[in-house]
């Protein structure tokens, strides 16, 4: 009897915890993209609604290089987060730097269209549907402490970890770091100290644009699927998780991101399913009613 | 030949209501909501239900659709709208999918399959099924719907409006209350769309989800962009102009959403006024002040 309830809390347990695990992987991904959302709002104040097609962009460059089966995994991932920032490059000259000075409204309408734009422009190029990674990765099961796991999802968090930390490095420590806070804290001031703010801009699409590739190639192993869809909800969910941090604070967007991931897949696992991809927006549209600056402040970086 | 046109001049009605509703929050209120199709599709589900289960007559399920839509929008509205305007385009995009995953999951919706058999409208005995009779219907809808939203748009409350869109501190030191207005005017929007969507599900007779998901939202937004921002006879010219064009490029359907993206950003950069807007209402030319 007393083995049984043993039996059945330890069931609990592994379940709950392989959640979180799971929550912590696709959060991870949300992070990254949450991180270029912020850095983008931080210096234009305004959103990227195209951040989540970027993300979609990284991982097919990627998936299709592999696909030729003469690049190896490392190349190819750069290639892909490459290809993405070269996009994020693009989408700021073509939709952004025209209507600087405009209404927040304009830009944002403008993005969108953007949006759309590569969505369909995706769907035209590679079809409407699922493509497998091409290379397969094994699952070992594994046990930390304790906590089940595999080593998809630990090699996943580790590397996420990794870019978050390089980010942060970047920012703090490096002339380029420093002049895109500056800009983003005061764009006037940042250019009367001789900061080439327009270089900046770019820089930071660069930079977060890449994050955002890095993060679709991830969750293109994870899943197993591409497809010209797959930015759309990830870019919404790491939007909010985004303000769930506090816009422009850069801690703030990794924690919002994690969280999410967790809070959606615990949802998914103990509410429902079905209704998994609202459990995000039901968080922000609460936390916006109790908390609107974030749970971390948002200001500047 | 006849019927086709008849059929498109109703959509292109209800679109119509959509449009202009939609360019009240966009175009005098300055705030983006991608979740209009949401409003739209409660409106639609909900003078269903109200004339399928509880036997409402048509016009009692009409009001009915623009209360539940506009106290929707209301609830939206008021933790939203205190913020800035980029706030309110995330989580009404945000509502527009929790919005379709209730359509789809629910038992009372029909699931994903909808529900089938909405009854015509009958008015005084007369019942509206034939296309000519219910695009009268739509017609006086639509003539209503323009005669109100002129009327607000000229009175003192629209150029409240007006003043809170161009510069938000200048308008509060005069005394006017935005966030009240902003939350007004989004919940007056939210209940028109619940208008089209009772007009939209008495017409096609068989609604389910996919007529209100995220790609109607767009389309509206794109019918206000086209037509102008802020000019509401714009907003007309864009909704019907969005209806039609789709049909006739019909071979061209798997290039039409790659058509309406690229529209919308060569627009905002080339024509950011729309066809209509005369630029004294347009947005670009208020100098962005920090």
């Amino acid at each position: 009897m007393v083995l049984r309830i043993l039996e059945r809390i330890a069931r609990v347990r592994t379940m709950l915890l392989q959640q979180l695990i799971n929550g912590l992987t696709t959060g991870s991904a949300y992070a990254l993209i949450a991180l270029g959302y912020t850095m983008i709002y931080g210096i234009l104040g305004l959103i990227n609604f195209a951040q989540g097609e970027i993300y979609m962009g990284g991982a097919f460059v990627t998936v299709l290089l592999l696909a030729t089966g003469r690049v190896p995994f490392l190349l190819a991932v750069a290639a892909g987060m490459a290809a993405a920032a070269v996009l994020g490059l693009i989408l700021e000259r073509v939709a952004f730097r025209p209507l600087r000075g405009a209404h927040p409204l304009v830009p944002l309408i403008s993005a969108i269209g953007a949006s759309i734009f590569l969505q369909s422009l995706a769907l035209l190029l590679f079809g409407p549907n699922n493509r497998p990674f091409p290379l397969a990765f094994d699952f070992t099961p594994m046990q930390l402490l304790g906590v089940p796991f595999n080593t998809l999802e630990a090699a996943i968090l580790l590397a996420a970890l990794g870019f978050m930390g390089l980010l942060i490095l970047f920012v703090r420590y490096t002339r380029y770091g420093k002049a895109i806070v500056a800009c983003a804290l005061d764009r006037d001031t940042a250019r009367l100290m001789g900061i080439n703010v327009d270089r900046m801009v770019s820089l930071t699409f660069i930079v977060g644009s890449a994050l955002s590739g890095v993060a679709g190639i991830m969750m293109a192993i994870y899943y197993n699927a591409t497809y010209p869809r797959m930015g759309f909800l990830p870019g919404l969910k790491a939007f909010s998780a985004a303000i769930l941090g506090g816009v422009g604070n850069i801690p703030g967007a990794i924690l919002g991101g994690l969280l999410l991931g967790v809070a959606e897949s615990l949802g998914a696992a103990y509410i429902s399913s079905g209704y998994k991809d609202a459990i995000a927006f039901i968080i922000l549209i609460l936390v916006l009613l109790v908390r609107p600056q974030g749970i971390l402040r948002g200001r500047g970086h | 030949m006849v019927a086709y046109i008849l059929h498109l001049a109703i959509l292109a009605g209800i679109y119509l209501i959509l449009a202009v509703s939609l360019n009240l929050i966009i175009g005098y209120a300055g705030q983006v909501s991608l979740g209009h199709a949401a409003f739209y599709g409660i409106g639609a589900y909900a003078s269903t239900l109200t004339a399928m289960s509880l036997g409402f007559p048509y016009p009692l399920a009409a009001l009915a659709a623009m209360m539940v839509s506009g106290l929707c929008g209301l609830a939206l509205g008021l933790p939203t709208l205190r913020l800035k305007e980029d706030y309110l385009a995330i989580v009404t995009l945000g509502f527009g999918v929790i919005i379709d995953l209730f359509m789809r999951n629910l038992e009372i919706t029909g699931g994903p399959d909808g529900i089938v058999g909405v009854p015509s409208p009958v008015i005084l005995g007369i019942s509206f099924r034939p296309p000519t009779l219910y695009l009268l219907l739509v017609a006086l809808a639509v003539a209503l719907t323009l005669l109100f939203t002129y009327l607000l748009v000229n009175s003192y409350h629209g150029r409240a409006l007006r003043a809170i869109r161009d510069h938000e501190v200048t308008a509060q030191v005069m005394g006017i209350n935005s966030p009240a207005y902003k939350v007004a005017i989004f919940a007056l929007a939210a209940a028109l769309a619940g208008l089209a969507g009772s007009l939209f599900a008495h017409y096609i007779r068989h609604i389910n989800y996919e007529s209100f998901g995220l790609h109607t939202s767009i389309l509206i937004v794109c019918m206000v962009v086209l037509g102008g921002m802020g000019s509401i006879l714009g907003s007309a010219v864009g909704a019907v102009i969005l209806t039609i064009l789709p049909e006739t490029l019909r071979q061209f359907q798997a290039y039409q959403d790659l058509i309406y993206g690229g529209l919308l950003v060569a627009l905002l950069i080339l024509r950011p006024q729309g066809i209509l807007g005369k630029g004294k209402l347009s947005l670009k030319f208020i100098e962005r002040q920090q």
